[in-house]
C-alpha cells in the first residue's frame, strides 16, 4: 500500500516537473509565444482599422431618434466585443501555438529522451495539456486584464459577477481549445506539419467562432453548419458576458428592448439552432461536454498509442 | 559472414547485461533487422559498428524500449533482474541534442533528473558531482542553445548520467567534437565505468574508439558482419605491415610481395605476423630499419562488410 503510495506521490512530482518544464519552454521560447500572439493581434488591428467604426456606426443608426446614447456607452459596447472576440480566438489559437511543443518535442528527439526515462506516458500527456491550459490562460488572462483596462477608459459597465463570468467563460474556453488541439497535434510529427496547422487555425478559427465578423452576418446555410461547432457557442457566452453591461445601460436609458435585443443577436450574443433559441445554461453545456468528450478522446488517443 | 551468437559468460562473476536472441525488425517489406543475436557483458565497453541503414538505430531504440519489435527476445539487465522499468538503468547520448535548447543547463537537468525521482538535495549532490567530473559548473546558468557543440556535449553525458545508471548508450557521442573535448568525455567515461562499474554501449565512426572495446559487433544490413574483441578481428580480417625504410623500391619489388610506398618507407602486406617474421628472417639484408604493425579496426571494418565506414556513411 505505501510503494503504491510513494508510486503516485513520485508520479505527481514528475507530472510537475514536466509541466514546469512546459511552462517554461512556452514563455521562453520567442517563437512559440510571439506566433501565439499573431492572431489575436490581426483581430485588434482589424478592430482599431475599420471593424471597430462600423459596429459604432451600426449601433448609432440603428438607435430610435430621440433617443441620446453617451458616446462612452457607444464605445464600451464596442469595446467589450471587441475583448470578447480577443479572447475568443486566443483562449484556442494560443493554446494550438502552445500545445505545439508538443509537435516540437517529437521533431527534436526530446520525447525520445522523455520515453526512455521511466515516466509514463500518460503522465506525458496530461503534463502536455496541463501546462498548455495554463500557458494560454495567463496569455488569456492577461489580455483580459489589458482589454479591461482600456474599458476602464473608454467605457466600463462590466458588473463584478460579469467579470467572473466572463473569466470562467474563457477558462472553459481553453480548456476546449488545449484538448482540442492536443488531439489535432497528436497525430503531427514534423515542422512542416507544424506550420501547416499553425497557419490554418491561425487564420481560420477566427472566422469560423465568429471572433472576426458575426455569425449573424454570414449566409443562413453557412450559419447552420457552424452551429454545430462547439467554438459558436463559447464565443456567445464571451460577448454576452463581456457587454451584458453595457446593454443593461443601454436599457436604462430608454433603448428598447427588442432594439437590444436585436442589437444583441446581430452580434451573436444570442444564438439560435434551426429557430430555436439556445439558451445560455444550454451553451454552457454543450461547451463542458464537447471538452468532456475531446479531453477523453485525447486521454485514449494515449493510452492505445503502441510502439511502432 | 559470422553465426550470430549469444556469449555464454566464462565467469559466474561475469553477467550479460544485455541479451538479444533471434531479433527481427521490419518496417513494410524492408528487413531492419534479422534474426540478430548478440549479447553485452557487464562492465564492459561494446562497439557496435555498422554504415548508415545497418540497422543500428533500430536495435538501439528497440533495447531503450522506444521501438516494438517483430520478433525474439531482448533483455536489459542481469539476469536475475526483472526485464521492466528498463529506462531507470539506461542512460542514453543521442547522436544529436535532445536537450531543451531555450532553457538553461540547470533548467534542463532539474527537469530531467526529475523523471527519475531525483529532487531537492539529492539533485544537488549528484550535479555537483557530475559538475566536478565533467567541469561545467561555470555554464549551468547559461541557456544550452548558446553554449558550443562541445559544451552542450558534455551536458547531453551529464543528464545521461543523473540517475548514474547502469548502462550507458553513446550513439556516435564525439562525432563533430574538436580531439580534446573529445579526449576529455573518454576520459569522463573511463573514469565512471572504474568507479561505478557501468556498461558502454558505443556507435561510432572512428574505429581509434572502437579500438579500445572490450567486444565489437559489426552490423550490416541488419545482421552480423563480423563480432569478436578487436584483437581477434584484427588477426581474422586482417593482415600485417612490415614498413621498411632505406630500401630501394626495386628490391622489394624483387621479393614478389604485395606493398605500397608510405611516408619515405615501403609497406609490405603479409598475412600474419608469423608471415612477416618469416620474411624478415630470409632477407635480414634488406631488413634492418623496419616495423611491423598489425592491420587496424578500418581495415577490419573494410574486410568484414566491403564498406568504408565514414562519418557520412556511419549516421
Amino acid at each position: 500500500m505505501s510503494g503504491v503510495n510513494t508510486n503516485n506521490i513520485k508520479n505527481i512530482r514528475v507530472y510537475f516537473a514536466l509541466v514546469r518544464r512546459n511552462v517554461l519552454m512556452f514563455f521562453k521560447d520567442k517563437g512559440l509565444f510571439f506566433t501565439a500572439l499573431i492572431t489575436p493581434a490581426i483581430l485588434l488591428v482589424l478592430y482599431s482599422s475599420f471593424l471597430g467604426n462600423i459596429y459604432r456606426d451600426s449601433i448609432l443608426q440603428s438607435m430610435p431618434s430621440g433617443l441620446s446614447v453617451p458616446e462612452k456607452l457607444i464605445n464600451g459596447l464596442v469595446g467589450s466585443q471587441l475583448l470578447s472576440s480577443i479572447l475568443a480566438v486566443s483562449a484556442v489559437t494560443v493554446a494550438f501555438c502552445s500545445n505545439m511543443l508538443m509537435v516540437r518535442d517529437k521533431a527534436t528527439g526530446t520525447v525520445t529522451d522523455f520515453r526512455i526515462s521511466p515516466v509514463k506516458s500518460q503522465t506525458l500527456s496530461l503534463a502536455y495539456y496541463t501546462a498548455t491550459l495554463i500557458s494560454t490562460f495567463a496569455v488569456c488572462l492577461f489580455g483580459a486584464l489589458v482589454g479591461f483596462i482600456y474599458l476602464a477608459f473608454v467605457g466600463w459597465y462590466m458588473s463584478f459577477s460579469d467579470v467572473l463570468l466572463l473569466l470562467l467563460a474563457v477558462f472553459l474556453l481553453t480548456m476546449f481549445g488545449t484538448a482540442l488541439s492536443s488531439i489535432v497535434n497528436f497525430f503531427l510529427s514534423t515542422q512542416g506539419q507544424i506550420s501547416a496547422v499553425g497557419t490554418l487555425v491561425s487564420s481560420g478559427y477566427g472566422f469560423i467562432c465568429g471572433a472576426y465578423m458575426p455569425i449573424a452576418s454570414f449566409s443562413s446555410g453557412l450559419q447552420k453548419v457552424l452551429m454545430f461547432t462547439p467554438g459558436i457557442y463559447a464565443t456567445s457566452l464571451l460577448k454576452s458576458n463581456a457587454t451584458r453591461g453595457a446593454f443593461r445601460a443601454l436599457s436604462d436609458i430608454g433603448a428598447p428592448d427588442a432594439l437590444i435585443d436585436g442589437i444583441k443577436s446581430s452580434i451573436d450574443c444570442t444564438l439560435t439552432f434551426f429557430g430555436k433559441k439556445v439558451e445560455t445554461g444550454a451553451m454552457y453545456l454543450v461547451l463542458c461536454l464537447s471538452t468532456a468528450v475531446l479531453i477523453a478522446v485525447y486521454i485514449l488517443q494515449s493510452a492505445v498509442k503502441r510502439k511502432r | 559472414m559470422e553465426e550470430n551468437t549469444v556469449r555464454v559468460s566464462e565467469s559466474e562473476n561475469i553477467k550479460n547485461i544485455i541479451e538479444i536472441k533471434n531479433l527481427t525488425k521490419n518496417y513494410g517489406n524492408v528487413k531492419a533487422v534479422s534474426d540478430l543475436s548478440f549479447s553485452v557483458r557487464e562492465g564492459e565497453l561494446f562497439a557496435f559498428l555498422g554504415v548508415n541503414g545497418a540497422g543500428k538505430s533500430t536495435v538501439i531504440n528497440i533495447i531503450c524500449g522506444v521501438l516494438s519489435k517483430d520478433g525474439g527476445e531482448v533483455r536489459v539487465g542481469v539476469s536475475d533482474e526483472k526485464n521492466d522499468n528498463v529506462g531507470a538503468r539506461l542512460g542514453v547520448v543521442f547522436q544529436g541534442s535532445v536537450l531543451d535548447m531555450s532553457l538553461t543547463v540547470l533548467e534542463n537537468l532539474r527537469c530531467r533528473a526529475a523523471l527519475y525521482g531525483i529532487h531537492g538535495e539529492a539533485f544537488k549532490k549528484r550535479l555537483s558531482e557530475l559538475c566536478g567530473l565533467l567541469g561545467f559548473e561555470d555554464i549551468l546558468r547559461r541557456t544550452v542553445g548558446r553554449l558550443s557543440g562541445g559544451q552542450r556535449r558534455k551536458i547531453d553525458v551529464a543528464r545521461a548520467l543523473l540517475h548514474s545508471p547502469g548502462i550507458l548508450i553513446l550513439d556516435e557521442p564525439t562525432t563533430g567534437l574538436d580531439p580534446q573535448t573529445r579526449s576529455t568525455l573518454w576520459s569522463v567515461i573511463s573514469d565512471v565505468r572504474k568507479m561505478s562499474g557501468m556498461t558502454v554501449f558505443l556507435t561510432t565512426h572512428y574505429m581509434e574508439e572502437a579500438a579500445g572495446a572490450d567486444h565489437v559487433v559489426i552490423l550490416d544490413g541488419g545482421k552480423i558482419a563480423a563480432e569478436g574483441t578487436p584483437q581477434e578481428l584484427k588477426n581474422r580480417y586482417t593482415g600485417d605491415y612490415i614498413t621498411v625504410y632505406g630500401v630501394s623500391e626495386e628490391k622489394i619489388r624483387e621479393l614478389g610481395v604485395k606493398y605500397e610506398p608510405l611516408g619515405g618507407g615501403l609497406r609490405i602486406f603479409v598475412p600474419n605476423t608469423a608471415a612477416a617474421t618469416e620474411l624478415i628472417v630470409k632477407h635480414t639484408e634488406l631488413f634492418s630499419d623496419y616495423e611491423v604493425t598489425k592491420g587496424n579496426m578500418d581495415d577490419v571494418f573494410l574486410n568484414a562488410t566491403g564498406k568504408k565506414l565514414t562519418e557520412e556513411t556511419g549516421k
